[in-house]
């Protein structure tokens, strides 16, 4: 944990054993992994193929846009396919596959709002207000629109932490994984995840308290 | 946050806290405000991430692979002007050393060329260039104007 530690007097490791790091290299998936990185293309489709069911539904999870996932998933996996050369092991292949996905679909929604305020800039004043008129209100709605703003409202939080940190708490939250888990997919230790996850933590309460006091913030 | 929380904050969030330490933690919350708010503000957020879990599976259509690999065709045949730069750094570099001597040499260049008048030509300097005749006997202008009269094509 080293600097980690030292700015932070976390009680950390008291419990926590140190555990061995997965070697993923010298793994059947490692073997795949070295095919592809040699160019052999049917390895490639082999690992699309046992993950693509995987990262749609992350996709889908985060961007609830069903007519884009599919536009996602492909520059996901072409993004797999052109840097998995750099892909050095120290963590699963389906840890660094999640990252990039996550880190994708963050980008796909800043993108969206960019294109929302480019286009709104492009109306007049009267035009703005009769598309949020015209669009239901989040007390308007029903349940499953009330989800949906839940999941518009974290994922607001979650552009206010690092993209690790982001990463991190997705695997942990939505993926169900404990520090444990984290710590051999990841290949850090148990006491420097548990210190990333709390700091990541901190500050969306923090976030979630901004918002809260500038409640436009939370539709825009 | 006080140390008998944050050592076992994670499990406790995530509700897989063993009975002991679950009884620990949550006596030392029941006395301590400050722990109780700040636990209380994340597990409300560890709530909200429910909703991102995926609801319905979501099958890629046939014929995905060969959609990747057209992307991929496509993003190998388009490099974007700004990936020319951070392909390769050694180049990115030479041309801002390059920019710098050529930022230099020009920099050298004009403060050489102040220095031949340090402060710029005296006011006494200019007027005397202007007034200087060119043609004897008389004033710069009128020359000129003799001489446009006397010129024939």
């Amino acid at each position: 944990m080293g600097s980690l530690s030292g700015v932070l007097p976390l009680p950390f490791g008291s419990k926590v054993a140190q555990k061995t790091r997965v070697d993923y290299q010298n793994t059947t998936e490692g073997a795949l992994v070295q095919r592809a990185q040699a160019g052999d293309e049917a390895a490639f489709r082999e690992i699309v193929d046992r993950y693509q069911n995987k990262v749609f539904s992350i996709i889908h999870g985060i961007v609830r846009q069903r007519n884009d996932v599919e536009d996602i998933a492909q520059q996901v996996f072409a993004k797999v396919y052109l840097s998995l050369k750099s892909f050095d092991f120290r963590s699963s292949l389906i840890t660094w596959i999640y990252k990039i996905t996550v880190n994708e679909c963050f980008d796909y929604l800043r993108k969206r709002k960019v294109r929302k305020l480019v286009y709104e800039s492009d109306m007049s004043e009267d035009e703005v207000r009769r598309v949020e008129n015209s669009e239901p209100s989040v007390a308007r709605q029903a349940p499953m629109d009330d989800t949906l703003a839940r999941r518009d409202y974290v994922v607001k939080l979650l552009t206010r932490v690092s993209e690790e940190e982001r990463h991190l708490l997705m695997l942990k939250e939505v993926e169900g994984f404990s520090v444990e888990e984290l710590a051999e997919k990841t290949g850090m230790n148990e006491n420097t995840i548990k210190v990333k996850l709390f700091r990541a933590r901190q500050k969306l309460v923090k976030a979630a308290q901004r918002l809260e006091r500038s409640p436009g913030l939370v539709t825009g | 946050m006080h140390a008998v929380v944050m050592e076992s904050l994670e499990e406790y969030l995530s509700g897989t806290l063993k009975p002991a330490a679950l009884r620990d933690i949550e006596a030392h919350l029941s006395s301590c405000a400050a722990c109780r708010d700040e636990v209380a503000g994340m597990q409300e957020i560890s709530a909200l991430f429910r909703e991102m879990a995926p609801q319905e599976t979501i099958q890629p259509v046939p014929g995905f692979y060969n959609r990747v690999m057209r992307q991929v065709g496509g993003r190998r045949a388009a490099p974007a002007f700004a990936s020319l730069f951070s392909l390769d750094l050694a180049f990115g570099r030479r041309v801002v050393f390059a920019s710098l001597l050529v930022l230099a040499a020009l920099g050298g260049y004009l403060v050489s060329r102040e220095s031949e008048f340090p402060g710029g030509p005296s006011p006494d300097v200019v007027m005397a260039q202007q007034e200087s005749p060119s043609f004897e006997g008389a004033p710069a202008h009128e020359a000129m104007l003799a001489t446009m009269t006397s010129y024939e094509p």
